[in-house]
């Protein structure tokens, strides 16, 4: 007899269309459940409202990010420059008048530190990557990137109930109710 | 943020039209002015003193322009719309041929500019070939070899034809664009056949608006100092003109919105678009504004560093920098924010601060030459080169308000002609439902 624990992650609920899987995040976020997902094989309009979910503050780090590489080629620019090897090229001053040289290393470190900003910060958030998710041990989450509209509502959810969840996921058109398991 | 999916059964059948009896008041009282105004100009460019006619020339050409850059754009914007397939601004569509729609009228007001007696004070290099007897180039080969060498592209025959070109083009195109998208309105059969068409046509003739702004702006603002050459020109007054087109057309939609209009077609989602075009063209404009500068502060070479030393001399620099901040570093950090432009409000009061910067640029495009080039042609009337004419302020204010009353009551007299919005376009309910 196989003694391997397995611990509950969640329901997951097939939805017929985009629009049925929009309408259902809508119902699930007006429940007020928090730690639950949408999954669907390509993006869907608007589905951020429809689930409820708040601005990511990604926008912030990628500003900040910016500003770090305007100020960092400013620096590297005028310390060479004008501070430690001034140099006087085409009569153009050795000072802080010589920005405008300045400004294409600064507007590309800005871009630089921008991009890598909104990668590194955008895989923080999302926590990737990573080796393995729990809904992968269902046998019909994979169509999930095929013709498949889910959603998961995981057990963590402090108003997550066995039975009630189950009803609500059927009651809101959801097929396919599964109880997803994760091996401990 | 659950919103109402619209359908065919919110789009009114026959139109969304304006109640012209609210705009009849602001219509009127913008075309008297703008009346008044033209027939005190006409005076002003022909019959005054002469002190007076050479200032006011300049003030002429910078309202001019500046106006114009606004039409051009309305066009611009059609064009791209209809080229691109575009389904997000069908709703906002026909503000764009409004604006756009403007143009043929706007383009009168440069009928002073024809005539050689208002020539004579902004365009140095007409008067060298007017002087000339007989053989132009044979004359220019002797006395200016510059303008020798550029008599190819500056001859006054070719001139002529050029700018009656700019003229008749543009407006062909905008005419003809406009009819197509407004005879759908009332088409029992509208089908798809208008959009192809649309989309076909808008393929070739945008050359024709790409040559009109680049050469509009080598015609008449360029030429004011023949010596001058930039290759980013062109480009230069194209990022200022879609720039502020697309604030005029926000302004617009902002208004029709507060009057009732518009009510299922447009929303946040088209206010948001439309802002990140305004934000987007903001960066470009800089983009070009500062690549212009770069190219000709570093090579330094003197036909063409000319352009910034008049305008960083005196108080022109200080102006100079305000355009640097005001047109680009504060608008670009306020329009960073999603928010702001989903805002009609505080999209309005952008969109109001971006034309203010508008003036501002094309202030310093075509005015800090006044003092320069009277000083030259005419010292004994103008008293020799200076950095600018004392009282000649006034004449800019004039001119600015006179041919922007005519913008107001032409733009005002084309939103009242037709359904606010392609009611019967294939696209509607797709850009009544956007989601971005």
């Amino acid at each position: 007899m196989s003694t391997t624990r397995k611990r509950v992650y969640g329901y997951l609920a097939e939805f017929k269309s985009a629009s049925a899987l929009y309408k259902a995040a809508e119902k699930i976020r007006d429940s007020g459940f928090r730690k639950w997902d949408c999954y669907s094989p390509y993006p869907i309009h608007g589905l951020d409202g429809a689930m409820g979910m708040k601005r990511s503050i990604l926008p912030w780090f990628v500003f900040f990010g910016g500003m770090t590489g305007c100020a960092t080629a400013f620096a590297l620019a005028y310390s060479t420059q004008v501070v430690i090897y001034p140099t006087i090229v085409q009569a153009k001053p050795a000072n802080i008048f010589t920005i405008p040289a300045f400004f294409p290393v600064m507007f590309e470190l800005t871009i630089l530190f921008s991009g890598f900003t909104v990668l590194f910060g955008l895989l923080a958030l999302i926590q990737l990557p990573r080796l393995n998710h729990p809904l992968f041990a269902s046998k019909q989450f994979h169509r999930a990137t095929d013709d498949g509209f889910f959603i998961a509502i995981e057990a963590r959810d402090p108003k997550f109930s066995p039975n009630q969840t189950k009803d609500l996921l059927a009651q809101i058109g959801g097929e396919n109710i599964e109880l997803v398991e994760e091996e401990d | 943020m659950a919103h109402h999916h619209v359908t065919s059964a919110d789009i009114a059948i026959n139109g969304d039209h304006l109640d012209t009896t609210r705009s009849a008041k602001v219509k009127t009282i913008a075309l008297a002015i703008a009346a008044a105004g033209t027939v005190l100009s006409l005076y002003l460019l022909f019959f005054a003193p002469e002190k007076i006619r050479g200032s006011y020339a300049y003030s002429w050409v910078f309202a001019f322009y500046f106006f114009l850059t606004l039409s051009i754009g309305g066009c611009f914007w059609t064009l791209l719309h209809n080229v691109s397939n575009s389904g997000w601004g069908t709703s906002v569509r026909r503000t764009f041929e409004n604006l756009g729609s403007t143009y043929p009228w706007m383009f009168l007001f440069g009928i002073p500019l024809l005539c050689p007696q208002v020539q004579q004070y902004l365009y140095e290099w007409m008067n060298t070939h007017r002087a000339a007897d007989g053989n132009v180039k044979e004359y220019l080969h002797h006395h200016d070899h510059l303008l020798y060498a550029k008599h190819w592209f500056l001859n006054l025959p070719f001139w002529y034809a050029r700018v009656i070109f700019w003229g008749v083009g543009l407006s062909a195109v905008i005419i003809f664009l406009r009819k197509l998208s407004t005879d759908q309105d009332k088409d029992p059969n509208p089908g798809t056949k208008r959009l192809f068409r649309a989309r076909f046509h808008s393929t070739y003739t945008l050359i024709i608006f790409a040559l009109t702004i680049t050469f509009t702006g080598f015609d008449f603002l360029k030429g004011l100092d023949y010596k001058w050459f930039s290759t980013m020109w062109g480009v230069y007054l194209f990022a200022g003109s879609a720039l502020n087109s697309m604030a005029v057309i926000i302004l617009v939609v902002a208004w029709l919105k507060s009057q009732g209009h518009l009510k299922h077609v447009a929303g946040a989602e088209h206010f948001h678009i439309m802002g990140k075009l305004l934000f987007a063209f903001t960066v470009f404009w800089a983009y070009i504004a500062f690549s212009q500068y770069f190219l000709i502060w570093y090579a330094g070479i003197t036909e063409e560093t000319s352009y910034f030393l008049i305008r960083n001399t005196g108080n022109w620099n200080t102006a100079m920098i305000a355009l640097v901040f005001g047109h680009f570093v504060i608008p670009f950090v306020i329009l960073l924010q999603a928010w702001l432009k989903r805002n009609s409000k505080w999209l309005s009061i952008m969109a109001v601060y971006t034309l203010a910067m508008h003036v501002l640029d094309h202030y310093l495009i075509a005015i800090p030459e006044r003092g320069v080039s009277l000083g030259k042609i005419k010292p004994e009337v103008f008293g020799g080169i200076q950095v600018s004419i004392p009282g000649a302020f006034w004449g800019d204010i004039l001119a600015l308000v006179t041919i922007g009353a005519a913008f107001l009551f032409l733009l005002l007299r084309a939103i009242g002609q037709h359904s606010l919005y392609p009611n019967r376009d294939p696209r509607i309910l797709e850009s009544a439902n956007l989601s971005n």
